[in-house]
């Protein structure tokens, strides 16, 4: 008889093969210039992208996806080592930043580079805007159709579309069952996280592509669908620039890369009744700028939530890496704009951030299977621009304001509390040059506001708002359909719209707003069409 | 796998900064072997490689300023001309420096280093870390129910 076991192996990696099957065209292959005709060209393929061309495609219409980054097979990522990973799935190798403005920490950015998007980095963690958001949005930024009601069948059908589930019990690690044990005895509640994913087996690398095929990524829920209703995708394409003509959009041209030297190379052009910039809040500012839009809005506005994480070394064994890179959450602390999560990464990408220098931090290498991590993130203020710079890379700067920098640190202060409240013998706090803590009141002087920003290791998951949706020309770059103020026929779709920070993670968000705009779009396509 | 993008950042000046750096950070006691330090750095150097121009630069910058950084401390000696342990000392007091841009010098630097040299197996294996092998996700298995038919032969059988 087939064990269980194997049975639930057959079963998966029959499940894995079905989702392996997306052809793309790479543009790195093409020796020849290339041009289209198509209803529809979508710039990205991520989490906005990726919705936008299924919805499209299955409502009849022709749609090209041009994506900057290389495609991947899921079976690809798990032979990808982390670093690897980073180099071909992320822009600059992981390594992004933006710069802090004043008192502000260097934040470190990750965002994707690969057929997916970002969707293929994500912990897979999917969280409907919250309700006081969208109230603000819909009364106070007049977005009528902003609301929890009037977004709820596009959260419901993308959640069934891309299996957004609780992550079972059994699927926490030992350090997420430490920091729920540590919430417990600070009366911190805490509650079950829920992610897009489908047979995950616990390999806690989800931010570096799932190993497994088991995070229902855009590459694996929408864009196959899309395909299989006739879209057509491009990787390896790098769109320079829009055709606009008598302030209409006409189409896009830019190059594909080269498979070597990752260089310009070989042209392509490509008409379009409708173009779609889905390209994300850090690159569809610098697409739009190249393209001649001049909105003030263009680039500002940029909400991060930047996080930061802590280490804490138990006695005992805690193996951190068997189980879901993130199960459990608290938002009990949202009233100070706080939210709590479990974290995990891959071993080396952990040690990274350890302390010290040398044997130091060898010391606390040698110790990972007892170390545990707990972070958390800031619903941040939008103190952030994107820039057009030297590179084809934007210059990403961020002005913290004062509150949020103490939410941060207050945030680095709860977590280390839970953790000696959880029986850690000492904290890895993200404060550069800090040796460990090793008593609960060494925490305190977190909270005294001695600590320079810069001095705190920081990163942020969720650029939004750098081309944000508003009302009015004057106040924002499009409108409520999605099409910009500036263009005819010339829309973004991606978190860069999003108005305000969401204070949860963007990917669910994201591509519900995307298929509302997509529904939006369909309904009125032949009158775009007509403009064209 | 897909064709990877292949191009080189480090020069010969840089690549003996990058090597006392990694040196410093990894083998205090001699731990590791020179050959393996030299080929860090090629590994290093194919990392950060596909990221653009401008990162690039700036990070050949950082490792320019780590290279004259002992100067800031009245030490009137290249990086890699310091002794190992002056080095790691060297490394500890830039890391707690209240001069913004100077902890930044360093934890740039270790973050990537650290990454890749612990993403080697042996070195996993020795920090106690197992592999790919996980055990959790095996505790709720569905459970398959045998059929009739094998349950009648196997009584008949007994």
């Amino acid at each position: 008889m087939t064990s269980p076991a194997v049975a639930h192996e057959h079963a998966h990696g029959h499940e894995r093969a079905e989702r392996e099957r997306l052809p793309v065209i790479r543009g790195r292959e093409q020796a020849a210039p290339f041009s289209a005709k198509v209803d529809v060209v979508i710039v990205g393929s991520g989490a906005g992208g990726a919705v936008l061309a299924r919805e499209l495609a299955r409502d009849g219409r022709s749609v090209l996806v041009l994506e900057e980054g290389g495609h991947y097979a899921p079976s690809e990522y798990g032979a990808m080592t982390p670093s690897n990973s980073f180099r071909r799935l992320s822009r600059e190798a992981g390594m992004s930043v933006a710069l802090g403005l004043g008192d502000t920490p260097l934040i470190s950015l990750l965002a994707g580079k690969c057929v997916g998007g970002s969707s293929v980095l994500t912990g897979g963690v999917c969280f409907r805007i919250p309700e006081e958001v969208l109230h603000t949005w819909s009364s106070s930024l007049g977005l009528g159709r902003m609301t929890p009601e009037g977004l709820d069948p596009f959260f419901s059908e993308v959640e069934g579309i891309c299996h957004v589930e609780d992550v079972p019990a059994h699927m926490r690690s030992r350090a997420t069952e430490l920091f729920v044990e540590g919430a417990d005895k600070l009366g911190i509640p805490m509650k079950t996280m829920r992610r897009n994913t489908k047979g995950c087996r616990g390999a806690a690398r989800c931010n570096f592509g799932c190993p497994n095929g088991a995070k229902m990524s855009v590459d694996v829920s929408f864009l196959p669908d899309a395909v299989a209703h006739g879209a057509t995708v491009v990787s390896d394409a790098l769109v320079e620039r829009i055709d606009i003509t008598g302030g209409v959009a006409r189409g896009v041209r830019g190059r594909f890369l080269d498979g070597v030297t990752g260089e310009p190379r070989v042209r392509f052009e490509v008409r379009a009744k409708l173009v779609v910039v889905a390209c994300g809040s850090m690159h569809t500012p610098i697409l739009l700028r190249r393209s001649g839009l001049d909105s003030v809005h263009i680039g500002r506005h940029l909400t991060l939530h930047p996080a930061v994480r802590i280490g804490a070394l138990f006695d005992e064994a805690v193996d951190g890496w068997d189980g879901a890179l993130q199960s459990v959450y608290t938002d009990h602390f949202l009233g100070d704009g706080i939210w709590l999560n479990g974290v995990y990464s891959p071993v080396n990408v952990l040690a990274a951030a350890f302390p010290g220098v040398g044997r130091e931090h060898r010391r606390l290498v040698k110790q990972m299977p007892n170390l545990a991590f707990f972070g958390g993130m800031v619903h941040d203020d939008g103190g952030g621009q994107v820039r057009r710079w030297i590179s084809r890379e934007p210059l990403v700067t961020y002005k913290m304001v004062k509150r949020d920098k103490a939410r941060l640190l207050k945030t680095i202060h709860i977590l280390g509390r839970m953790a000696f409240a959880a029986g850690a013998r000492e904290v890895l706090t993200p404060i550069f040059g800090m040796a460990t803590v090793k008593k609960e009141k060494d925490l305190e002087f977190l909270l005294e506001d001695k600590v320079a920003a810069s001095k705190v290791e920081c990163m942020a998951f969720h650029p939004l708002g750098s081309a944000k949706m508003a009302t009015t020309a004057d106040a924002g770059v499009v409108k409520p359909t999605g099409e910009t103020w500036a263009v005819d026929n010339l829309f973004v779709c991606d978190g860069s719209i999003l108005p305000t920070s969401i204070g949860v993670n963007s990917q669910l968000p994201i591509m519900s707003v995307a298929m509302m705009l997509a529904r939006g779009i369909a309904a009125d396509f032949e009158r775009y069409s007509s403009r064209a | 796998m897909t064709k990877d993008f292949a191009r080189s950042t480090l020069n010969a000046r840089h690549r003996p900064v990058l090597r006392a750096l990694a040196e410093a950070m990894f083998s205090p006691d001699g731990e590791v072997v020179p050959e393996r330090l030299d080929a860090f750095v090629d590994d290093v150097d194919g990392f950060i490689s596909p990221a653009s121009k401008t990162l690039r630069f700036g990070l050949v910058l950082m490792l320019f300023a780590i290279r004259w950084s002992p100067l800031l401390f009245f030490r009137f000696r290249t990086f890699e001309e310091l002794t190992v342990d002056e080095r790691v000392h060297h490394l500890e007091r830039l890391e707690r420096s209240k001069v913004k841009q100077l902890p930044l010098l360093v934890v740039a630097y270790k973050t990537v280093l650290t990454m890749i040299f612990y993403e080697d197996e042996t070195e996993q294996r020795a920090i106690g870390y197992p592999g790919h092998a996980r055990e959790r996700w095996k505790t709720a298995l569905p459970v398959v129910q045998p059929r009739r038919e094998a349950i009648g032969s196997e009584e008949a059988a007994s």
